[in-house]
């Protein structure tokens, strides 16, 4: 399973739309089940009354992260494809604050205004129309605060990376605290709002293992597998199913050809990465334009997005196969190599050899068409009735484009696919 | 709902959105779309020129609102209001407290949605985006934000206790 599966391309945009309709529909039943509608039961929460906020909010936050950990833990998701928010550390607290005051002051959040004004609630639609008003003013106050908005940047890291802690053993220690909150919680309701445990409550008087309790005891365990369950992120260590790559591999499934990956340059295509795994003095002499220069050793799992379609390419092709190997192996599904290498693509691309004399209309129009190809890549094309072998590597076109780029680093240094617009809240 | 089981049915949802999309939950978003989208088709010309506003209408190749956030948010609506009505709660009402009037209230909401659209941006998500998902996925941002929105809240309820108790 390749999850997340937008992310691997199991369906578009439009579906995409879908989904989100669907997700939003169980988000807003799920707030307006917990009495979020109601601005009186959510402020209920800062004075110790009724602290079903912190209960919802926290059984939430750790069934997903339990669930994401395990899942990307038995390689069933990939938790480094679920889009991190980036991290401003000082926004984030002032804008905290900020939301915290318009929380009590208002009696919602985002969210939560939405379930109360469908719901009829006349104050959260009020507070839905001082939101907008809010968002307006904010963006028309922001040429003048911009760079406040990215004050003290940490990118996107969690935790686990920042603290140096094991991601698991992160997930047990939320799991307890979360735990730990709802017991306490139970505790100050009675003090505080005179509530009295419920067969609901993890403090019920029964001695007996209610359904609440036994959902908090599989929390804690799974928390504890978490614990000793290593890291979720995908490791060097790769099972490979060797029948899949052979069946790839045979059926061709595996390889672009020199002209398929001129054209698609060409064109202007965008949506996939050419990497060039020859040493870098050998990239900086030539290299197919756009290619990135990521030598064999520096293949680690990280080295690019794991749902980017990968064309490697080395001089002959041993190198590149090699690099196809490495990385279909680590679970990376959309990758190819060019068939032949730079060999091929100085053959066909760079110096296409003109059709013999007797050659159809057919083979005369398509090279007409590849010499303007080659041109476009700053080759010729060979005339003459026996085409002259391959000039040698000192007439190759001098580069006339960008600078080359250098390898990358980790993740973060690999061009980004474009993106319209925004991924976060 | 116990709110456990509610919270487990959130937590199910949220899951299911890192796995099928490979992103959380969101709401103030939308609206940040939905404004600059209205912006826009007033005063184009002043909302392109404005970095906010342009970073919510994409690059003019597709319309601005066929956005996940702002179809998830339509979707809340929806859900919100078939709990509401299943269970017999939707009601044309006021939620507050005993001890202040409905202008008052109406008032407070108001300023209280400025505040949290104004916060919401700054901090990069609201509630959902940044607590919710941010929390499940241990993002360093997330849980200092959580910690100030308690912080705040619980900071400024003794003052509001006459609108709520």
């Amino acid at each position: 399973m390749n999850a997340p599966f937008f992310k691997y391309g199991m369906f578009g945009d439009e579906m995409s739309l879908v989904v989100a309709f669907a997700i939003g529909i169980g988000f807003g039943f799920f707030l307006e089940r917990a009495g979020f509608g109601k601005a009186r039961l959510l402020a209920a929460q800062f004075y110790f009354r009724d602290l079903r906020v912190l209960k919802v909010m926290f059984t939430a936050i750790i069934t997903a992260m339990v669930g994401s950990f395990l899942l990307a833990r038995f390689g069933l998701l990939d938790l480094s494809l679920v889009y991190l928010t980036p991290t401003f550390l000082v926004p984030q607290i002032v804008g905290g604050l900020i939301l915290g005051f318009g929380f009590i002051i208002g009696g919602y959040c985002p969210g939560t205004s939405c379930v109360s004004a469908a719901t009829g609630r006349v104050d959260g639609m009020v507070y839905l129309a001082g939101m907008i008003g809010g968002l307006v003013g904010f963006a028309e106050f922001y040429p003048r605060i911009a760079h406040l908005v990215k004050l003290t940047p940490l990118g996107q890291v969690t935790l686990a990376e920042q603290f140096n802690i094991p991601y698991g053993l992160l997930v047990f220690a939320v799991v307890l605290m979360a735990l730990g909150a709802f017991v306490a919680a139970e505790w100050a309701e009675g003090r505080f709002g005179g509530k009295t445990p419920d067969a609901d409550s993890l403090l019920a008087p029964a001695r007996r293992f209610t359904p609440v309790r036994k959902f908090a005891a599989v929390l804690a365990v799974l928390g504890l597998v978490a614990a000793f369950a290593g890291s979720p992120y995908r490791t060097a260590l790769a099972r490979v199913d060797t029948r899949q790559l052979a069946l790839d591999a045979g059926t061709k499934a595996d390889h672009v050809m020199p002209a398929e990956l001129a054209d698609w340059l060409v064109e202007g295509r965008n949506d996939f990465l050419v990497v060039d795994v020859r040493e870098p003095a050998e990239f900086a002499a030539y290299h197919i334009p756009g290619a990135l220069n990521v030598p064999l050793a520096a293949l680690t799992p990280d080295f690019a997005r794991r749902n980017e379609r990968i064309i490697f390419y080395s001089d002959g092709g041993i190198h590149a196969a090699q690099a196809w190997f490495l990385i279909r192996a680590l679970g990376f599904p959309s990758v190819y190599m060019l068939f032949g290498g730079l060999e091929e693509w100085k053959d066909t691309v760079l110096f296409p050899a003109a059709p013999l004399a007797d050659a159809s209309a057919k083979d005369r129009i398509d090279f007409a068409r590849r010499s303007a190809v080659a041109k476009y890549f700053g080759g010729t094309p060979r005339t003459g009735t026996d085409a002259t072998p391959v000039a040698p590597a000192a007439t190759l076109p001098k580069l006339a484009l960008p600078p080359p780029t250098a390898a990358p680093a980790g993740p973060n240094s690999v061009p980004a696919p474009k993106k319209k617009k925004k991924e976060g809240c | 709902m116990n709110p456990y089981w509610a919270g487990f049915g959130l937590g199910l949802v949220l899951l299911a959105s890192f796995v099928i999309m490979g992103r959380g939950l969101g709401a103030s978003g939308a609206f940040t779309t939905a404004v600059a989208t209205t912006v826009h088709a007033v005063a184009p010309g002043h909302a392109e020129g404005n970095a906010f506003y342009a970073e919510y209408l994409g690059d003019g190749t597709t319309n601005p609102l066929k956005d996940w956030l702002v179809f998830e948010v339509l979707g809340v609506f929806v859900g919100g209001f078939l709990s509401g009505a299943l269970a017999n709660r939707l009601q044309i009402t006021i939620e507050k407290g005993p001890r202040i009037s409905n202008p008052r209230r109406l008032l407070f909401a108001a300023f209280g949605g400025a505040l949290m659209g104004i916060g919401a941006k700054l901090a990069l998500g609201c509630t959902s985006g940044q607590a919710l998902t941010g929390g499940a996925l241990l993002n360093v941002g997330s849980w200092a934000f959580m910690l100030c929105v308690f912080g705040g809240a619980y900071g400024l309820a003794w003052f509001l206790r006459r609108a709520w108790l």
